[in-house]
């Protein structure tokens, strides 16, 4: 049995941005060894080493190359409608570069 | 309420002049305000949708739904997540713009689990929606508002998306159709993704007929779907014959031999049973239908393949939810600590849930061991499904292990007991891309079952024939739920 703790949690949360409540956490914590165990039954199936992964539902996609055509793009004013700070047509953010 | 017939029907009342659609319209919103009220099925419901003239189109005229993981330019589109909860987009997804150019009216955007991730149609961020045949019952999910509203009468259609089962459980819960095509048929540009290699568009219905009329309207090839393919030769509607003679099915014997159970419930008996019988008339028509053992190790592989990979995707795919360019602004001096502060503050505690166990399957140390073999088992699973469809036309199974559970025991944690796969193994049609239908068979304790049947790939027409007949033989298409003020309660 793996040794899954609160601060693997909270490390794996963090690595996608997101913060945990002590209850979050716990209900994560509490069940990880049952999710340890049911991916495990992946690799009871054997000899899978040479199995092509399936990466997408259909293996037979057909892509087409088209020809390039001019189109009109959205206005900024319409994309920018859901930011909560812009100015003129750019987001505001905190500063990034020092 | 006139509201209440296929969609068949109402093209035909409306060219009779029996209703107009303004009547269908209003009947469709007050319908709409009591299901709000009952089952909290909606997120939006648009009070003054365009009214169309009715034309040849079978849709044209047709109030419907649909669910709120579709972008649809100047109406809020929330996913069920609070992260989108004042989000109107630019655009509109494009199975919906095939739908409004039929003359199908929008009435409603339905609730569904945050972003599609969850199963039983309790983490929207607008609240829990109850089931119209019993609200204290869930009604599966995620979209579990366009099948509650479906189901009570709302309309005759609701758009759905299935990344696992969440067309097809909630349809079985509900008492309803619940149809997804092969993979790409529909295109997803505008559906919020999920997890992309498994996510499919679709319809609920109240009839196979009408589910063949949505999807033909919204199928086609898009250009902003690279993964759309172009099936303008097949016409799901006008090739449903019922001709089913000598057809041969097969299901999954191991999954539905009670034998195999250790203390089986009532419900779980009843339910089997009730399949058996539903296959009897399949085979009093002609129908061959043979149980097939598949290997125990890979069945029970298919619940952690699918949390494997769609919490993988999904930790991709809702990168771009920051707060920054779109979604309420997180606090913070910089804008990491904004975006941990958006995330944190908008994900419910379940979907976070699964960006755990996604970021946990992805480190570097996991990766080959779980999200590789998951997808190398996947094509196992998926390969062996198209062996057996190279004899059978497709394989037939019950949905679930037994009527909608109790909302006040949800099943939406991880677990490891021996139904689990009986209640997941829809999630082989996602992951081959099968073209997948449930239809209504029957009651369990007052609750709709459901059963499906799945086939092999571009093979839909086939998959609606064989659902079409067997519907015929049994009495539940159109039923429709009596929902009332204050039942069960």
């Amino acid at each position: 049995m793996k040794n899954f703790t609160k601060e693997l949690v909270d490390d794996l949360a963090l690595k996608l941005l997101i913060g945990l409540t002590d209850e979050e956490n716990k209900m994560v914590l509490d069940e990880f060894d049952v999710i340890d165990q049911n991916m495990e039954l992946i690799t009871k199936i054997p000899n899978i080493s040479k199995v092509e992964p399936m990466t997408h539902a259909l293996d037979d996609f057909t892509y087409v190359l088209r020809d390039d055509k001019k189109e009109e793009s959205i206005e900024i004013k319409e994309l920018l409608q859901n930011c909560d700070k812009y100015e003129g047509r750019e987001i505001e953010v905190p500063k990034v570069v020092g | 309420m006139k509201i209440e017939n296929t969609i068949e029907d109402l093209h035909q009342m409306l060219n009779n002049k029996e209703v107009t659609v303004e009547e269908l319209v209003n009947e469709s919103l007050s319908k709409s305000k009591l299901v709000q009220k009952e089952c909290n099925a909606f997120v939006t419901i648009i009070e003054n949708p365009i009214i169309k003239e009715v034309n040849s189109n079978l849709l044209s005229g047709i109030p419907y739904g649909i669910k709120d993981n579709y972008s649809t330019k100047g109406i809020l589109s929330t996913g069920s997540s609070n992260t989108l909860k004042d989000y109107i987009p630019f655009y509109t997804a494009t199975c919906i713009e095939n739908l409004e150019k039929c003359g199908a009216i929008a009435i409603n955007k339905t609730a569904l689990d945050e972003f599609g991730m969850g199963g039983t149609g309790t983490t929207c961020h607008t609240g829990i929606v109850k089931n119209p045949w019993n609200k204290l019952h869930m009604c599966a999910g995620s979209s579990a508002g366009s099948a509650a509203a479906v189901a009570a009468g709302v309309y005759p259609f609701a758009l759905g998306s299935d990344t696992g089962d969440s067309i097809r459980k909630p349809a079985a819960f509900c008492g309803i159709v619940g149809y997804k095509p092969t993979y790409g048929m529909i295109s997803r540009y505008g559906l919020f993704p999920f997890a992309s290699s498994l996510d499919h568009c679709g319809c609920l219905t109240r009839s196979v007929k009408d589910a063949a009329i949505v999807v033909d309207a919204m199928k086609g090839l898009d250009k902003n779907d690279q993964t759309s393919w172009d099936s303008s030769n097949i016409h799901l509607y006008n090739s449903i014959d019922g001709q089913v003679k000598g057809k041969k099915l097969f299901y999954i014997q191991n999954i539905v031999d009670l034998e195999n159970y250790t203390n089986p419930s009532k419900e779980l008996k009843e339910h089997i049973n009730n399949f058996y019988k539903t296959l009897d008339l399949l085979k009093k028509d002609g129908v061959e239908v043979e149980g097939i053992n598949i290997d125990k190790a890979l069945l029970n592989a298919i619940p952690s393949v699918y949390v494997c990979l769609s919490c993988a995707e999904a930790t991709s795919n809702m990168s771009n939810l920051t707060g920054i360019i779109f979604g309420p602004r997180g606090k913070g001096e910089n804008v990491t600590d904004m975006m941990i502060d958006h995330r944190t503050q908008g994900f419910s505690p379940l979907i976070k849930r699964r960006f755990v166990i996604g970021s946990y399957i992805l480190q570097k140390e996991n990766q080959e061991k779980y999200f590789v073999n998951a997808q190398r088992v996947r094509r196992l699973i998926v390969d062996k499904m198209k062996e057996l469809f190279k004899t059978y036309d497709g394989l037939i199974m019950p949905v679930s292990t037994g009527p909608a559970p109790l909302l006040d025991n949800p099943k939406d944690s991880v677990s490891v007991d021996d139904v689990s796969v009986l209640e997941e193994h829809l999630q082989i049609g996602n992951f081959g891309g099968f073209p997948s239908i449930t239809i209504p068979n029957g009651f369990i304790n007052d609750l709709p079952v459901g059963i499906n049947i799945t086939g092999n790939c571009y093979d839909d027409i086939n998959v609606l024939n064989i659902a079409y007949h067997l519907e015929s033989k049994m009495p539940y298409k159109g039923q429709i739920a009596p929902l009332k003020e204050d039942n069960h309660e």
